[in-house]
């Protein structure tokens, strides 16, 4: 889908690791950190989908970082410390972040509320033109007088 | 009124969008502004060892304001574009300025290659995982950080910088 | 003649005949007279064939290496196998938007051949000539891909490499713009009706265009999600990045539209609210635009692809405005009235619009949040996968318990049947997210389970319910079932449909939840077991592939065969790109990709193996939610060719 995205940036653009030795060997616990978390030379990857050499290189801190016995939570404020919390693909939940995280429910509350708004107001126009016994009967002797 | 709602949605989104599309991608707010470089280590590449020793320790040059670049030869153009004015700059600056390249991710011989392409005096540290890059937050090559003579980050430019760009940022470093 | 003077004579004689057609629709509108209308309908002939005359320019080019265009000089390469060269029609900017204007005047035409209203039939014209206008406009004035360049190359840089990487992407970008194209066509009669005043009947005229946009929509996100997980070498079909949601939001509100729209069609009610949501449906085809080219949230390393930006900012204002002053008009005139039972079949259809419109709502602020905290306090945020996969677990659970029983309940109200067969999906709900938790799964896969378990008995008891009613008319099983299957097409096409979505739900609840990605280096001949996969580092090997070199790895699975990730180089492009090995399974899919190898003596190699559950049926659902849409509009399709009026 990425197609649209114009691959201009060479001034941003990254290389393979240059160094002859391999990369490290990273178990699955890496990769799920490393999604949580944003490639800075990339657009709209992930440290754990892009290949770019910074994403290379964070994944072997968090590899690291990992042996050292660290969680994953000490792992992330590593990389906010140095890049912000913009590094992070989940925005924490506090501040002005709380109205993104409370997005579904407010859209399920507006939008509900105006689908009630609006039932209630089509219910009454349909109940205020809605006869009443009488008034059918009345309507019905007149018909038949006519 | 619902009315009203809907339609001040259009100048807000435009504005809003607008502005977005105005803003200069150069100017990246770095975390690290106002708070203490973070020092490295790093071993320097051979044609500056005469001068500067083997290794670099940025804590050892505090007392005098710095240029930290990072700088890849993969990164065409914008590397090659600011390379001449970083030399220039720092020719003028020498006495009063340290200017620092980092090569970042790069291969040792390509990075000696773009040195003697553009005849850089400056020292270059040799940083081929990239490392450095990550401590100070580091988007994406060339970044230039200004580093006052207390040691304190006072600015990050993302991308090539200019003539006049480097020259206002250090007249804010120089004490 | 070159292509570069064909393409400019074919844009401008575009440009002037659709101003031209837009010209005689007001013309027809004014005068209230059906011969400027039978002259736009030409119009709207001979417009078509000069954008298709454009399009044979540019591919003219393309297949002649012509460098003398701008188009080409930068997007093509004379080492482009035949069909790259081809598709590198839609590869760039200019290029896709000469795509999107022959298909707006494609669809133009086709929506001209079949107007019968006469009161309508000059807005829904003019509102198409517009937004064929607006881009035929753009490319002679703005992006002109036949731009003639003074001294031209021999040779170019050809597409992007991404592209080349898979066959898939010829076809996803035509899907996508099939389908955001067909918007247009509703949107059309949308705002044909706001203006004739004839609020009701709209939504059943557009209801096929509805459905085949919608088709192809799906179509394009399932083709680029494929994509995704065959070419870009991390094993994941859906990053939640600024370009795919663009894609989603139109999905989202045709999807909410087509829900509500069978309520106005059936009851008359939600008559503003479906204009609004056609109108934010088609204004979405263009927000994606802008979003993807005007650089505005691609955050930091974005830069404006020239004046394309500004460009769509303000058709995609333009186009709220013409909404917005329209909607006033109708919630000023129309007074809906009626009743509705949250327990009947409009009740759960307006809760699945909700939930619709809430998901749109979500991504919308989600993609554009960053932007706004920027604005408002200057910080910089990230919103990605793991926000998005977070919000829309309940929201999507919500949808797949709606699904289920909408379709189950009579308009109006409960009636017995239905009520059994809720007690049936609730039960088989609760059971099978008992025992997929007794299992030992999370609670997030065993509601998974259990709501696949619910949808399949919606499914069933709805089958049941059709063959049923066939049966008391006194045919036997078979016939019943065919008869039901050949005439209820509206129905049974949901069903197929709400079926494929229930299983997608499942393959995406198992692949997130299951996904095991490892790395490992391995010496030539060396053996280990990554992600619990005994692999055998067999040999490298490179190849010159003329537009392309390639590194192979030859990987024996232990027992498995062979598996052969590559790394492609193109002279384009400083990184290479991978190629993953995916070989799918019933269970799950081994993806191996070469990460990196030794470059100085190639002794070793860096291997990435993913292991993802239930990717394979994710593609399976993709096919049957499209069969399903085919299904319903498949009648319709001889019909608009004829040029009569198609119903679905």
């Amino acid at each position: 889908m990425r197609l649209l995205w114009p691959l201009v940036f060479f001034a941003f653009a990254f290389a393979q690791t240059p160094t002859g030795e391999p990369p490290p060997d990273l178990p699955p616990e890496v990769f799920r950190i490393a999604s949580e978390l944003r490639c800075p030379v990339c657009q709209g990857e992930s440290a754990a989908e892009s290949n770019a050499g910074v994403s290379q290189e964070m994944r072997r801190q968090i590899a690291e970082m990992l042996r050292q016995g660290k969680s994953a939570e000490e792992i992330k404020r590593y990389f906010v410390e140095r890049y912000g919390e913009w590094i992070l693909y989940a925005p924490p939940k506090r501040g002005i972040n709380w109205l993104l995280w409370l997005a579904p429910l407010i859209g399920l509350l507006v939008f509900g509320f105006g689908f009630w708004r609006y039932l209630a107001e089509a219910g009454r126009r349909e109940a205020e033109l809605e006869l009443s016994d009488e008034e059918l009967k009345a309507l019905e002797r007149r018909l038949e007088g006519e | 009124m619902r009315r009203w709602v809907y339609f001040s949605l259009v100048p807000v989104l435009g504005a809003l969008f607008w502005w977005g599309m105005q803003r200069d991608p150069g100017e990246l707010k770095s975390v690290l502004v106002g708070k203490p470089a973070p020092d490295f280590e790093l071993s320097l590449l051979p044609p500056y060892r005469a001068e500067w020793g083997e290794r670099f320790r940025l804590s050892e040059h505090r007392g005098k304001p710095v240029v930290l670049n990072f700088w890849a030869s993969w990164c065409y153009p914008a590397c090659y574009e600011e390379a001449p004015i970083l030399e220039a700059g720092w020719r003028r600056f020498r006495d009063r300025v340290l200017f620092f390249g980092v090569n970042t991710q790069d291969r040792e011989a390509d990075a000696l290659e773009f040195i003697a392409q553009f005849n850089l005096t400056f020292p270059h540290g040799y940083d081929p995982r990239g490392k450095v890059g990550i401590d100070y937050g580091m988007y994406g090559v060339p970044e230039t950080f200004f580093i006052d003579a207390e040691g304190r980050v006072r600015y990050r430019h993302a991308g090539a910088i200019t003539a006049a760009e480097l020259e206002k940022r250090i007249r804010e470093v120089l004490p | 003649m070159s292509p570069g003077v064909a393409g400019n004579l074919a844009l401008v004689l575009g440009f002037v005949l659709t101003g031209t057609g837009l010209l005689l629709s007001v013309l027809a509108w004014w005068a209230k007279d059906a011969r400027y209308v039978e002259a736009a309908k030409r119009a709207a002939v001979v417009s078509f064939l000069a954008s298709l005359l454009a399009f044979a320019a540019l591919e003219w080019a393309l297949l002649t290496d012509d460098f003398s265009i701008a188009y080409t000089a930068e997007n093509h390469s004379t080492k482009s196998p035949t069909w790259v060269k081809f598709a590198t029609l839609w590869a760039a900017l200019e290029g896709s938007i000469l795509l999107w204007a022959t298909l707006q005047a494609l669809y133009t035409l086709l929506a001209a051949r079949r107007l019968r209203d006469v009161w309508m039939a000059p807005a829904v014209l003019g509102t198409l000539f517009g937004v064929q206008l607006f881009f035929f406009g753009v490319l002679l004035f703005v992006t002109n891909p036949f731009t003639p360049v003074p001294n031209p190359p021999t040779e170019g840089p050809g597409p992007n490499p991404l592209l080349q990487n898979h066959w898939m992407m010829a076809v996803h970008p035509v899907l996508m713009y099939l389908g955001f194209v067909g918007i247009s066509v509703p949107f059309a009669y949308a705002v044909a009706a706001m203006l004739a005043r004839r609020y009701q009947s709209w939504v059943a005229e557009t209801r096929w265009w509805t459905l085949v946009a919608f088709g192809f929509l799906t179509a394009g996100i399932f083709a680029g999600g494929w994509w995704s997980y065959e070419v870009l070498g991390w094993g994941g079909y859906w990053a939640w990045d600024p370009v795919e949601n663009a894609s989603f939001i139109p999905w989202l509100l045709l999807a909410g539209f087509l829900h509500t729209a069978m309520v106005q069609e059936r009851r008359g009610m939600f008559k503003s609210w479906n204009f609004t949501y056609i109108t934010l449906a088609f204004a979405a085809t263009v927000f994606g635009t802008f979003l993807t080219r005007s650089g505005v949230i691609q955050s930091v390393h974005a830069f404006a692809d020239g004046p394309v930006g500004p460009v769509f900012l303000g058709f995609l204002l333009l186009v709220l405005l013409v909404g917005f002053g329209l909607l006033s008009r109708v919630s000023a005139e129309v007074r809906d009235l009626g009743g509705i039972s949250l327990l009947s079949r409009e009740g759960l259809l307006l809760g699945g619009s909700l939930v619709f419109a809430t998901m749109a709502f979500v991504v919308v602020l989600g993609t554009l949040f960053p932007l706004i905290v920027e604005a408002v306090r200057g910080d910089e945020v990230s919103v990605g996968a793991p926000f998005f996969d977070t919000v829309f677990a309940p929201l999507g659970a919500a949808l797949l318990l709606l699904m289920g029983a909408a379709p189950l309940l009579p308009w109006g109200r409960v009636d017995p049947f239905a009520a059994r067969a809720l007690s049936f999906m609730l039960s088989a709900l609760a059971l099978f997210t008992a025992l997929s938790l007794f299992l030992g799964a999370g609670f997030g896969v065993a509601l998974g389970v259990g709501l696949f378990a619910y949808n399949l008995v919606a499914v069933v008891a709805q089958g049941a319910r059709g063959v049923g009613a066939w049966r008391r008319k006194g045919e036997g099983y078979l016939a019943a079932l065919l008869r039901y299957l050949a005439r209820a097409r509206r129905p049974v096409g949901a069903q197929i449909v709400h079926f494929g979505v229930a299983l997608a739900a499942l393959a995406i609840v198992f692949s997130q939840a299951y996904r095991v990605d490892a790395q490992k280096t391995l010496e030539i001949g060396e053996r280990a077991v990554v992600a619990g996969l005994p692999l055998t580092l067999r040999r490298l090997e490179a190849r010159d592939e003329g537009f392309r070199f390639a590194v192979v790895a030859e990987v024996e699975v232990s027992g498995a065969g062979r598996m052969y990730p590559r790394l492609h180089y193109y002279p384009t492009m400083n990184s290479p790109l991978a190629a993953p090995h995916v070989r799918y399974g019933i269970y799950h899919d081994d993806y191996l990709i070469l990460q990196a190898f030794d470059t100085e003596e190639g002794r070793w190699a860096t291997l990435r193996m993913v292991r993802t559950p239930m990717v394979l049926w994710l593609w399976v659902a993709g096919g049957i939610i499209l069969f399903g849409v085919f299904y319903i509009v498949s009648p319709g399709f001889a019909r608009a060719a004829r040029g009569s009026e198609v119903t679905a």
